[in-house]
């Protein structure tokens, strides 16, 4: 038997990390944190394999963005719940103490690194795809590499934004980032099924040029903003034409360029 | 759905993709990586870090034959889990044509 397969049957059978607090925000949203292996190294904006044992004793598992940042000492995770979801119908339920399985190799394009330098950093993103930039905005890093970021986070209803809207006003009080951030962070919520002040998908505000003339701010340009998009297929496909056609094209780690989107997000 | 590994690997294969593959699931011919389409979980991180773009998803159409030869051979070869360096003339062979009558079916050597 080689390195490999041992490596892979040993994961098999991991005894998973303990749950450290659960937050339910809507009937449909909640978020949790695990405690987080010594050994686990990731950076800020990668996705890692979660999971729970099934019925057949196999363990399930679903690739989650860590919402947490590459320097928390726990891991946080920002889900969605669907009922006969084979995991998130599982995994809704779990209570501090419960155990929660973890594959041990983080990745993913939602990166600073699959980014060259620039000036200004999007990130938009739709329902729980707002979790990598959790991670990425209470990361000092992204502060150091960017002069500006803008967020934007687009969900049906107003109070699917409160995890977002929560962090977001958290991190001025926060001791490391707080004087960091200082005027750095720009967030802008839109709705699509509710009055607000915001209304409408990020697609639309961006292309009828709202979203700049809302936050005061300049429109993108391929020179000196760098974008990362998380939300559903449909999303990655519209920004993309929309980038693409402001002459930003996708980056990769091994292949940095002015924008990049995560396809493994689902929901 | 899942991610399939096509012709442009062969005699290449860089391995940019095991690295970021997040549930290990390439694994490597004597002159190729195929992905086993049971394991993969289309995350579609390795796509665009493949310097050859051999990497594309099974939606694009005239992939089956691909498909097929990527779930035929991971069943027979070893599972890669680490990036190494490729073959030194693996950037002469990059984009030539018709390089599948070049495909070893023997798995890597250790």
């Amino acid at each position: 038997m080689n390195t490999h397969q041992t490596l892979k049957i040993i994961d098999n059978l991991p005894d998973g990390e303990l749950v450290t607090s659960v937050k339910h925000w809507t009937n449909r949203l909640f978020s949790f944190r695990i405690e987080r292996p010594i050994s686990l190294r990731f950076r800020s904006g990668e996705f890692v394999m979660i999971g729970l044992p099934g019925d057949n004793g196999k363990p399930l598992y679903r690739a989650y963005s860590i919402a947490s940042p590459s320097w928390d000492e726990e891991l946080e995770f920002y889900s969605i719940k669907i009922q006969d979801g084979p995991l998130t119908s599982k995994l809704q339920n779990i209570k501090i103490g419960d155990r929660v399985l973890l594959r041990p190799k983080p990745t993913g394009t939602l990166v600073l690194d699959a980014l060259i330098p620039g000036n200004r950093l999007f990130m938009f993103a739709t329902g729980t795809g707002i979790a990598p930039f959790a991670s990425l905005i209470r990361d000092p890093e992204t502060y150091e590499k960017f002069a500006e970021v803008i967020l934007t986070h687009t969900c049906r209803n107003i109070a699917e934004l409160k995890y977002g809207k929560v962090l977001v006003e958290s991190l001025a009080d926060d001791p490391l980032i707080g004087e960091l951030i200082d005027g750095k962070l720009k967030y802008y919520p839109t709705i699509t099924q509710e009055n607000f002040k915001t209304k409408g998908r990020i697609t639309n505000l961006l292309s009828n040029g709202q979203l700049f003339s809302d936050l005061c701010i300049k429109e993108m340009s391929a020179e000196s903003d760098r974008a990362m998009i998380c939300g559903s297929m449909g999303l990655n496909n519209d920004m993309r034409k929309i980038l693409e056609a402001r002459g930003l094209s996708e980056g990769a780690n091994s292949r940095p360029a002015e924008y990049v989107l995560e396809k493994a997000f689902v929901g | 759905m899942t991610y399939v590994v096509t012709e442009n690997c062969i005699k290449c294969k860089y391995t940019d993709c095991v690295s970021v593959c997040p549930v290990d699931c390439f694994y490597e011919g004597e002159n190729m990586l195929v992905i086993h389409p049971d394991e993969c979980i289309d995350c579609g991180v390795c796509e665009p870090e493949c310097p050859a773009d051999a990497i594309k998803p099974d939606s694009e159409t005239e992939l089956e034959p691909w498909l097929k030869l990527n779930a035929e051979f991971s069943k027979k070869w070893p599972v890669i889990v680490d990036q190494k360096d490729p073959p030194t003339d693996a950037d002469e062979w990059l984009d030539k044509p018709s390089k599948l009558a070049w495909l070893s079916d023997a798995p890597a050597r250790e």
